[in-house]
């Protein structure tokens, strides 16, 4: 692909991959500490009320979790656990973590992809007439539009688009996953979106698709001035460039030139994927909420709520692993569009 | 110098709408709250946490500006009498972080090495754990009141600012004063508190500004999912999901105290987007 780049980019996705694995291990003491310092008895922390009236089992599970042996011992099987997938069980959900965050990660995956489309949908054009008539009044009305949606809570936009959609334009669902009324199709990827299509169950897809819309498109109103601003930023300073003059002098046409400075832009935008999946990530939390979606979000907060803290504990840490993956993908996915960035300073 | 410096952002403020209008807002916002704290409920048009001040679910109207809510509650007494509890927790999460974070930043930029890489993990960490998540966790060892969640936000918000005071470290560290202040044998801890941190703060400051707003949104967020606060005191995000009900019979009554969260966010982030800009300016960037 790249001649004599292979070594440099081994030792570079080498180096990512040993931060992003300590990265984990820092989160897993900040899991552990956060743990050791809830004020309740740990047995009843980790198995609910049942530990008083069940001792046996409280016992089972001093011993399972070596609750009686020093802090790193218990450090060390807690590590050891989590390497077997095993982040504990969930009282409120009667069943362990992991089973649970496999059920509702999914859907928060639909709504995070349908997030990015519209962000991308939303933020591109944006960016470009924002760069086109830079300083005029289009720009400024994007710079308004994009200021109020990234000042606002995710859940003030979600707020006023169920106040939109069910007063004046009764079109979308506004919460639920799925049509109550239709079953969920059979688990094949985990993915309902995808378990429908692959089913040909159209009818299914479409209503899964239905509910995504809203929650998907309040949160994109919230991130994609990010994409606008970054974009536009960047093709203003291209627009100013000597490649740009020399096109000019070319006789290029103005439309073309936006063009190759889009074009140019766009490694700038790949930087953002990770900032944005992150934020997604957080705001998709109030979306859930609101709009009753069954995903990871909402599971979090009914934990908390609830304060079951294996649950808590565990999805705090599947959100880190979550974000590591993400930066780990974007940073490679940055020095694979960006050579300066492979090799070196 | 320091003078020169206020004397050109300010010049910059004055020709920028939006810096002006995000100005404005945040003048209103602190003017309600420092009234707020010195009037107490008296001050108010009706009390705040007294029921049926006027018959429950009135839309907005001259007696009740906000409406009044299903128990007869005043929403405008209650949005002003909230006022001073976001300006607080916001304040005070975005000041420790600040002190915290910039201090350890100037430090790790201008020890380097070990000191350096160590910190720089530690930031890494805390960066992979979405705040609100952290936040959550945190809120369960401590409990849900604003103080503790007070506690938790100032815990885990930190770490942008060190990373900040860090790279500004970095470029000091490099100038001649900054050098010649090492090589006169003065001790770390006096370079970082005499030389880098008074050219350092101005970047930290104008970052604070921006992230008040962003402090008001996470934790009227927290309030709204109901993890930080208790009823019946009056707080925005907590008004917002208690009202959510209502929301189709009436609207007013949640989207009132949301909008007045997005006007003081908006009014930070116009603010502080306006100093960046400044700030840029005048480093001739």
């Amino acid at each position: 692909m790249l001649r004599g780049g292979s070594a440099v980019n081994l030792r570079f996705v080498a180096w990512r991959l040993v931060g992003g694995i300590s990265v984990l291990f820092g989160v897993t003491v900040v899991t552990f500490v956060i743990a050791h310092l809830i004020p309740v008895n740990p047995v009843i922390a980790w198995i609910g009320r049942g530990a008083s009236v069940n001792p046996q089992l409280a016992g089972v599970y001093i011993q399972r979790y070596h609750l009686n042996s020093p802090l790193y011992v218990q450090y060390f099987y807690y590590v050891y656990g989590l390497l077997h997938l095993d982040l504990g069980f969930s009282p409120t959900k009667g069943e362990p973590v992991m089973t649970a965050i496999f059920q509702t990660f999914p859907y928060t995956l639909q709504i995070l992809f349908f997030t990015m489309i519209f962000v991308v949908l939303l933020g591109i054009p944006a960016g470009i007439i924002a760069a086109k008539y830079a300083n005029k009044l289009p720009d400024r009305a994007i710079l308004g539009f994009y200021i109020f949606g990234t000042a606002s809570p995710p859940f003030f936009i979600a707020l006023v688009l169920i106040l939109i959609f069910s007063l004046i334009l009764p079109i979308l669902p506004t919460g639920g996953s799925v049509d109550p009324l239709l079953s969920v199709p059979n688990a094949i990827t985990g993915i309902p979106m995808l378990d429908a299509l692959i089913g040909a169950r159209f009818g299914v897809f479409l209503s899964l698709l239905s509910h995504v819309i809203l929650p998907s498109l309040a949160l994109a109103l919230t991130l994609f001035g990010l994409l606008t601003r970054v974009l536009r930023t960047n093709m203003l300073e291209l627009l100013g460039s000597n490649f740009v003059r020399a096109s000019r002098a070319r006789g290029y046409g103005e439309n073309k030139i936006l063009f190759l400075a889009f074009k140019n832009s766009l490694v700038s935008v790949v930087t953002l994927i990770s900032v944005l999946t992150i934020f997604a990530l957080v705001g998709d939390i109030f979306v859930e909420d609101i709009f009753a979606y069954p995903g990871l979000g909402q599971y979090a907060v009914q934990a908390a709520l609830a304060s079951d803290y294996p649950a808590i504990l565990g999805t705090t840490l599947f959100y880190a692993f979550i974000i590591v993956i993400v930066n780990v993908v974007a940073d490679l996915l940055y020095a694979f569009v960006d050579p300066r960035i492979r090799y070196g300073q | 110098m320091v003078n020169d410096k206020l004397a050109s952002i300010w010049k910059i403020l004055k020709f920028n709408a939006e810096t002006k209008l995000g100005f404005s807002m945040i003048t209103c916002f602190l003017v309600t709250v420092i009234v707020e704290i010195v009037g107490g409920y008296r001050i108010l048009p009706y009390n705040p946490l007294i029921p049926f001040a006027g018959p429950a679910f009135s839309p907005p109207s001259l007696s009740h500006f906000f409406g009044t809510n299903n128990i007869g509650q005043d929403i405008f007494s209650q949005v002003i009498a909230g006022a001073p509890n976001d300006a607080m927790i916001s304040f005070f999460v975005v000041m420790t972080a600040l002190t915290f974070g910039g201090v350890l930043g100037a430090f790790a930029g201008l020890k380097k090495g070990v000191v350096d890489e160590a910190l720089m993990r530690v930031t890494d960490t805390f960066f992979a754990i979405p705040a609100v998540v952290l936040a959550i966790a945190i809120t369960l060892v401590l409990g849900p009141s604003p103080v503790d969640v007070m506690i938790a936000l100032a815990v885990i918000w930190w770490p942008p600012y060190a990373r900040l005071a860090r790279s500004e470290a970095l470029r000091i560290s490099n100038l001649h004063f900054v050098e010649s202040a090492k090589l006169s044998g003065l001790r770390t801890s006096r370079i970082v508190f005499r030389h880098i941190l008074p050219v350092a703060i101005t970047a930290l400051l104008v970052y604070a500004t921006l992230d008040i707003g962003t402090v008001i949104i996470v934790y009227s967020g927290l309030a709204f999912l109901g993890l930080a606060v208790r009823p019946p005191y009056p707080d925005w995000g907590d008004m917002v999901a208690r009202y959510q009900p209502y929301l189709i019979s009436s609207p007013y009554m949640p989207i009132i105290p949301a909008v007045i969260i997005v006007i003081v966010a908006t009014g930070f982030c116009l603010l502080g987007d306006g100093l960046r800009a400044a700030l840029q300016t005048e480093r001739g960037s």
